[in-house]
């Protein structure tokens, strides 16, 4: 016995300090904040139909994040978050048509239904197998859809018109987008970040690797599943009061619509399911394709639904999974290093 | 005379974990080989090896002297050898007959023959008569024993793996298991045994290998094999530390 | 008589789901995989028959003679060159895969076909009636719950007595055991694919004689099948066929209620029986 405490005497413990930051972090992080600055102040540089098109972009960034947050660590895969888009974008408009709320304080009112309308919903579907899960989900929206529809409260098949927000001028309103978008991405994309690099993101990680090795660990896997879904519907519903805060119209059809699930779907496999940066990257290249060939209309989607498909079944952790095993250079670091000072 | 299944430097890995390191073990025509050895050691590993349900080197593993290694298993039933895998892996939700009648359909698929029936295997194991119908997860684990020893042998083997067929069974159940292998030997069945219970697996053998650690550490004829030579081999007291 | 006219309405309509559901459960119960292409399937099948009909003046059961082998083949080859390279115990995959699938197809489907709804000539046979004990029915509603039936009980004698249902039923339990006693996984995989889409040439048929269909009608599909089969109970092909019963007079009543409800009263039973009893009518807890 006296060998093992001599021995743990012997050696002293090294001083190490525990890095997070890597320098492609420490660029990215200027590069974003930068960027969200910009998003911020787009009426002192941007036309109108500019602001339009960079919202519609960081809507799909933001559901993009939300299903990515779902998929990629939960292991819920939903195709059903169009179901909050349009509860939170539906209570906006009633909150500030009808009853006369400050738009955009409704805006943040408006992520109370979502988050409200989530926990029955999961406590009802988590018990469905994984694929089953996923329509599940969809049914969810479709329901939505069609209570929506039926619904006077609502104003029924017909839609509603956010008629309030003709008292702001134009500039008023460009102005008060620009941060809503800003505010937007800062809590999908920032949110997750910060998520990532907190004591919860250990835990996301480790859910999203092995959830039975993590629950081993300790774990409260399906707990943290369930505030997953919560904070990714909550997402989506902020995602989805932007948008239709700039359409100035809602219907059912519109608010439910699936093409959200198809372009998340598409932009985080392609951009790389699991990762932030996969999500810029796929948000970037579903941009660019929508620009220059969303006028073929059908073809398009042809294209869209197959390269889906082929990154499902040869290259499933996306561009920048397949970045990622060449390069170690991540845009937002989390990783934690142990530096001997003394090297 | 060649062995009718031989291993030459058989190396397994479960991801970056390398299970077996260079395992040489031969089974001729009419033998019984026992393999013995600690949990851990590799014996499971190395039945999985040969029966294709790990990737192997083709020239590892060898039927007739024809290398096979890697070969899937489904394709392995076909070329003559049979496992009857640890844990039983009976096909729940099914009856004892449709387990078995699955071999059957199998065998008969793949053009197999040999003197295995259902009949036959009624006679060797009486419980599975009487079985027949009963759903497979409410059998004892003897029974379920025997069923996987019976869907094994209705393959038509020409060499049987048995991985640990005595694991949880009781000692009266594990004698009436055993005193059906030799009218298995008896068949022209090849078999290797992965067995705990050393004693058993001298008596029920021609020869031994004990595997610690993915090597095999001490090979004989099962009858001369002395016990302290196996504590040995077991738990590798003679070994140097890696 | 009102309600037992949407009950009938409902049996009825709960026949033509089966034909969806059936595969589905196969499929499922199998390969634990869920296609979500399946309704877009049906819909390809309906207007390759329509068109094949246009073109050729051809009957419902010329078509249906072609649209089934089709089906087998079409099954056959999805699982051969997309299911089996996703098969496994990781469902995203076969999830994104599958979903591709189906955007694709139904975009392919409105670039060929234009989005306008479509139907089968039957030669008269969707006006024709059938008096039962003093109820005057539609006989193609009968026939395609006769149909049904046939199929789901062809289905389970075929899972429980022939060789390739045994070694289904064998794959589903455990497939590597079911890989050492002989069978090749994916061989029986692409037969059961091949099977589950050949019975959708059945719905295809019977879908396009008795409504119009569009590109567009695949995920309306997907989701009663779906529905269908969690009623049921998953891994029980007679608990599909239950289910697709539940589900058509759920919405048969809920038509007769209101005819904007007809659908959505088919969710609510769904729901319904997802909270109180999760695994389904006959599946085990």
């Amino acid at each position: 016995m006296t060998a093992i405490s001599d021995a743990a005497t012997a050696i002293p413990a090294p001083a190490v300090t525990v890095r997070r930051q890597t320098n492609s972090g420490r660029i990215a992080m200027t590069l974003a904040i930068v960027a969200l600055v910009a998003v911020a102040v787009m009426p002192w540089w941007a036309s109108t139909g500019t602001i339009r098109m960079i919202l519609e972009l960081c809507c799909y960034i933001a559901v993009a994040q939300m299903w990515n947050l779902l998929a990629g660590y939960a292991g819920l895969v939903s195709v059903g978050q169009q179901a909050f888009m349009g509860a939170a974008g539906y209570a906006l408009f009633v909150l500030a048509q009808t009853f006369g709320i400050n738009p955009f304080l409704a805006v943040l009112l408006s992520l109370i239904v979502p988050a409200v309308l989530a926990v029955p919903l999961y406590f009802l579907l988590h018990r469905l197998d994984g694929p089953y899960f996923s329509i599940g989900t969809w049914v969810v929206a479709e329901v939505f859809r069609l209570v929506a529809s039926n619904l006077p409260l609502v104003n029924s098949g017909a839609g509603m018109s956010l008629r309030v927000m003709s008292q702001y001028s134009a500039f008023e309103r460009n102005v008060a987008m620009s941060l809503l978008c800003a505010f937007m991405l800062l809590v999908t994309l920032g949110g997750s970040y910060w998520l990532l690099r907190s004591r919860f993101g250990l835990a996301l990680i480790a859910m999203r690797d092995n959830p039975v090795a993590a629950a081993s660990q300790g774990v409260d896997v399906s707990r943290l599943r369930f505030l997953v879904y919560v904070a990714a519907a909550v997402g989506c519903g902020l995602a989805g009061a932007v948008y239709f805060m700039a359409q100035l119209r809602i219907n059912p059809p519109s608010a439910f619509d699936p093409m959200w699930a198809n372009v998340a779907i598409f932009i985080v496999m392609i951009g790389g399911i699991g990762s932030i940066e996969g999500v810029l990257i796929g948000s970037l290249i579903f941009f660019i394709a929508d620009r220059w060939f969303g006028e073929y209309g059908a073809t398009y989607f042809v294209v869209l639904g197959l390269m889906t498909l082929l990154v499902a079944l040869y290259a499933r952790t996306g561009i920048w999974g397949l970045l990622s095993r060449r390069f170690d250079a991540p845009w937002f670091p989390f990783r934690r290093f142990l530096v001997d000072p003394n090297r | 005379m060649t062995a009718v299944l031989s291993t030459h430097g058989l190396v397994a890995r479960y991801g970056d974990f390398q299970a077996l390191y260079g395992v040489d073990v031969e089974l001729h025509a009419g033998e019984a080989v026992a393999l013995i050895g600690a949990n851990g050691a590799g014996k499971s590993t190395f039945l999985r090896a040969v029966m294709g349900l790990l990737p192997v080197g083709r020239d590892m593993v060898r039927l007739d002297g024809e290398p096979v290694g890697g070969t899937s298993a489904d394709r392995m039933v076909k070329r003559g050898v049979a496992i009857v895998p640890e844990g039983r892996r009976l096909f729940t939700g099914m009856s004892v007959e449709d387990n078995l009648k699955v071999a059957v359909d199998q065998a008969a698929r793949l053009g197999a023959k040999g003197g295995w029936s259902i009949e036959r295997l009624h006679r060797l194991f009486p419980i599975l008569k009487e079985k027949a119908k009963t759903p497979v997860q409410s059998l004892s684990g003897g029974q379920q024993q025997m069923v996987a020893i019976g869907r094994a042998l209705l393959c038509q083997p020409r060499v049987l793996l048995c991985d640990e067929i005595s694991l949880g069974l009781a000692p009266k159940v594990i004698r009436e298991i055993y005193a059906a292998l030799p009218e298995i030997r008896g068949a022209g069945t090849a078999m290797i045994l992965v067995e705990q219970d050393v004693g058993l697996a001298k008596e029920a053998t021609d020869r031994l290998y004990c595997m610690l650690e993915g090597r095999v550490t001490l090979s004989g004829r099962s009858a001369e094999v002395t016990r302290e030579a196996i504590g040995e081999a077991y738990f590798g007291a003679g070994h140097a530390v890696v | 008589m009102q309600w037992f006219d949407a009950l009938v309405q409902g049996i009825l309509l709960g026949g033509m789901y089966a034909q969806y559901a059936l595969g589905m459960a196969l499929m499922f119960g199998v390969m634990r995989i869920v296609n979500i292409s399946h309704g877009d399937l049906v819909i390809l099948l309906s207007l390759i028959g329509i068109s094949m009909a246009t073109a050729w003046g051809l009957g419902p059961l010329a078509v249906l003679a072609i649209l089934v082998p089709l089906g087998l083949f079409m099954g056959w080859l999805l699982q051969k060159a997309v299911l089996n390279k996703v098969v496994g115990s990781d469902p995203l995959p076969s999830l994104i895969a599958t979903f591709g699938l189906s955007i694709a197809l139904q975009n392919l489907m409105l670039q060929i076909w234009s989005a306008n709804s479509r139907s089968l000539p039957g030669g008269g046979i969707e006006s024709r009636s059938v008096d039962i004990g003093g109820i005057y029915i539609g006989l193609l509603p009968v026939i395609v719950l006769v149909v049904a039936v046939a199929l789901t009980w062809g289905l389970d004698l075929m899972l429980k007595k022939t060789r390739f249902g045994r070694a289904l039923r064998a794959a589903a339990a455990d497939v590597e055991a079911a890989a050492m006693t002989g069978i090749n996984p994916r061989a029986v995989y692409a037969l059961a694919t091949a099977v589950a889409v050949g019975i959708l040439g059945f719905a295809a048929v019977f879908q396009s004689l008795r409504s119009t269909v569009a590109p567009a009608d695949g995920a309306a599909q997907l989701i009663y099948a779906f529905e269908a089969v969690i009623i049921g109970g998953m891994g029980s092909v007679w608990g599909a066929f239950i289910g697709s019963m539940v589900l058509g007079i759920s919405q048969g009543i809920g038509f007769r209620i209101d005819p904007g409800f007809g659908v959505l009263a088919g969710h609510l039973v769904f729901l319904i029986v997802l909270a109180t009893r999760p695994q389904g009518l006959f599946g085990k807890a």
